[in-house]
């Protein structure tokens, strides 16, 4: 069963794009990445999952009910962590939780102690004077206190130290072990490459593709380090499928998928000092998905 | 409730500072009526020395102030204002603010629907301009009762009291409505602070120009004397029915347009 479910979804403030035709599905139980530059429509799709906006046209339901109708109802088992994490500032951390708390039925209120305990956070500090990396940490606590059966995160390590990121992951692999669904936004890959099965990939509000991370990853893509002798006849590598090519003094990256015979047939008489193929990492295919199409 | 706490416990400070100044003013305005009585000057007749103009700006028009009732209905043109003011801003902060401090993210994600968010607010503001109304109640009829040889005018403050609270109500749905419709606090606040003002020019310009009185319905100011209330015993019935029907269209205009809204973060 698919807990989210998105239909050609729009927005447009006025005349300025916010997503277009966004479509994809989340199943239950996945930890599923959102992964796309500041400014694709990641934040505009979460929030219309929200109804925090109103889309323009298409639609989306999340555990099988529309997400504008019955918006209310779907937020009880929604625990969501804004990208910008705000509270009212002159609360202390304990009001704020214990404020967000009030809005669910039977909230296990000793949650927030241990949630807080995990994420190192001081209950008894006002809002104001946390840092932003520690109000992001209110911002988790908050997010998973009613125990919520789909959890979307929207940029959540910001601020985070490496440290906090860890038990942070750790924290949601168990709420995802325990059964919840998460979808997990993010521009940083290595992030979303740790925690997520499956990917979409937003870009100027379009989704460009919803991919295995493993297929991603493994099967499509070498990554190539030429060190040569002599000059670099670039030229010569003039193939279809090589992509990302630099050339660096004496060195020649490039990404390629297809054939690999293809490239041993090329690498034949060439005047090599060393050759490395690797595994490329998701930033490097991600930069592929995001070459404007107007570059040559 | 929970909503309904949180707002009158955010609106405390400012609910008690508000009323202070109300105090005060009564307390001051009052003060200075008995300098009037003491010195046994004929005031009517100093004040006839003065143009129109000014007197009609300071809400001064033809009651006889030498007598305590007519005195402090000259007072009800500073309550409307002060409380004009206090529930405009009420209501355009109330309904918006979330946004302003970036939190909307917060509790509009919450399992509530946005109804649900905007009537406890609404209701605390209704419950702030009350008590407001109520301290202001207090105050006249404990000063008034100093200068008038211990009689507070109970029933003549209640009836303006009455008058006031339907302005307040007025007013906190004009803020209210600007707030969900306009696209930040800022700009709600300004407008209806901005709307009060015009409404307070033209009160005063209708009083200066008889031509121009057709133009009274416009303005909330002219909708209910002082002098009729205090003097009188009156209270414009027409006057409370427009008031208050319009209000309810304004609360209504503020759920279907804030129900609307794209929430910005």
């Amino acid at each position: 069963m698919n807990v989210i479910e998105i239909n050609q979804l729009t927005k447009y403030y006025g005349k300025h794009r916010g997503i277009e035709n966004v479509s994809f599905s989340v199943d239950r139980g996945e930890i599923f990445g959102f992964i796309g530059p500041n400014g694709a429509g990641k934040s505009t799709t979460i929030r219309a999952l929200l109804s925090l906006i109103h889309p323009t046209s298409g639609s989306a339901t999340i555990f099988g009910k529309d997400c504008i109708k019955y918006g209310s109802e779907i937020r009880r088992d929604i625990g969501y962590l804004p990208s910008e994490v705000f509270y009212y500032e002159h609360m202390k951390v304990r009001e704020v939780l214990n404020y967000s708390a009030s809005f669910y039925d039977n909230v296990d209120y000793r949650r927030i102690e241990s949630l807080s305990e995990v994420m190192d956070l001081d209950l008894n500090k006002r809002i104001d004077d946390l840092s932003y990396g520690n109000k992001k940490k209110v911002g988790i606590v908050q997010g998973l206190l009613h125990e919520p059966r789909l959890i979307i995160l929207d940029e959540p390590t910001g601020g985070l130290d490496p440290l906090m990121q860890q038990k942070f992951f750790d924290l949601i692999r168990a709420e995802n072990q325990n059964g919840a669904t998460v979808l997990f936004s993010s521009h940083i890959l290595s992030e979303v490459q740790k925690l997520c099965g499956r990917v979409a990939i937003i870009k100027d509000g379009t989704i460009v593709r919803v991919e295995n991370i493993r297929d991603m990853q493994k099967h499509n893509y070498k990554k190539f380090t030429l060190d040569y002798k002599g000059i670099i006849d670039v030229h010569h590598f003039n193939l279809e499928g090589i992509t990302n090519l630099t050339v660096n003094e004496n060195t020649l990256h490039f990404l390629f998928k297809g054939d690999i015979n293809r490239i041993v047939e090329r690498l034949q008489g060439q005047n090599l000092f060393n050759l490395l193929v690797e595994e490329p990492t998701l930033e490097e295919i991600f930069m592929h998905y995001y070459q404007k199409e107007d570059q040559p | 409730m929970n909503v309904f706490k949180k707002e009158m416990k955010a609106n405390l400070k400012s609910l008690i500072i508000w009323c202070c100044a109300q105090v005060f003013i009564i307390f001051a305005g009052m003060m200075k009526y008995q300098g009037f009585a003491d010195s046994e000057v004929d005031i009517n007749a100093l004040f006839d020395a003065f143009p129109k103009e000014i007197m009609v700006v300071f809400g001064i028009g033809s009651v006889d102030i030498s007598r305590v009732a007519g005195y402090y209905s000259v007072f009800f043109l500073y309550f409307m204002l002060l409380a004009a003011v206090h529930a405009v801003m009420f209501g355009a902060v109330v309904v918006s603010k979330e946004e302003r401090d970036h939190c909307a993210d917060f509790v509009y994600t919450k399992p509530i629907r946005r109804f649900q968010v905007i009537s406890p607010k609404l209701l605390a503001g209704v419950v702030n301009i009350l008590l407001f109304n109520m301290v202001t109640f207090a105050a006249s009829v404990f000063f008034i009762a100093q200068h008038n040889k211990g009689d507070g005018l109970i029933d003549k403050v209640s009836l303006t009291m009455l008058a006031l609270f339907i302005l307040q109500l007025f007013f906190l749905a004009l803020g209210a409505m600007f707030g969900a419709i306009l696209k930040n606090t800022k700009r709600a606040t300004a407008v209806a602070s901005g709307l009060v003002m015009g409404f307070f020019i033209l009160s005063v310009v209708v009083d200066l120009y008889d031509k121009l009185a057709f133009l009274a319905i416009l303005t909330p100011f002219k909708y209910f004397e002082g002098s009729t209330m205090m003097i009188n015993d009156q209270l414009s019935f027409n006057s409370a029915a427009i008031l208050l029907s319009v209000t309810l269209v304004f609360f209504g205009l503020t759920f279907v347009a804030f129900n609307r809204r794209d929430l910005s973060t």
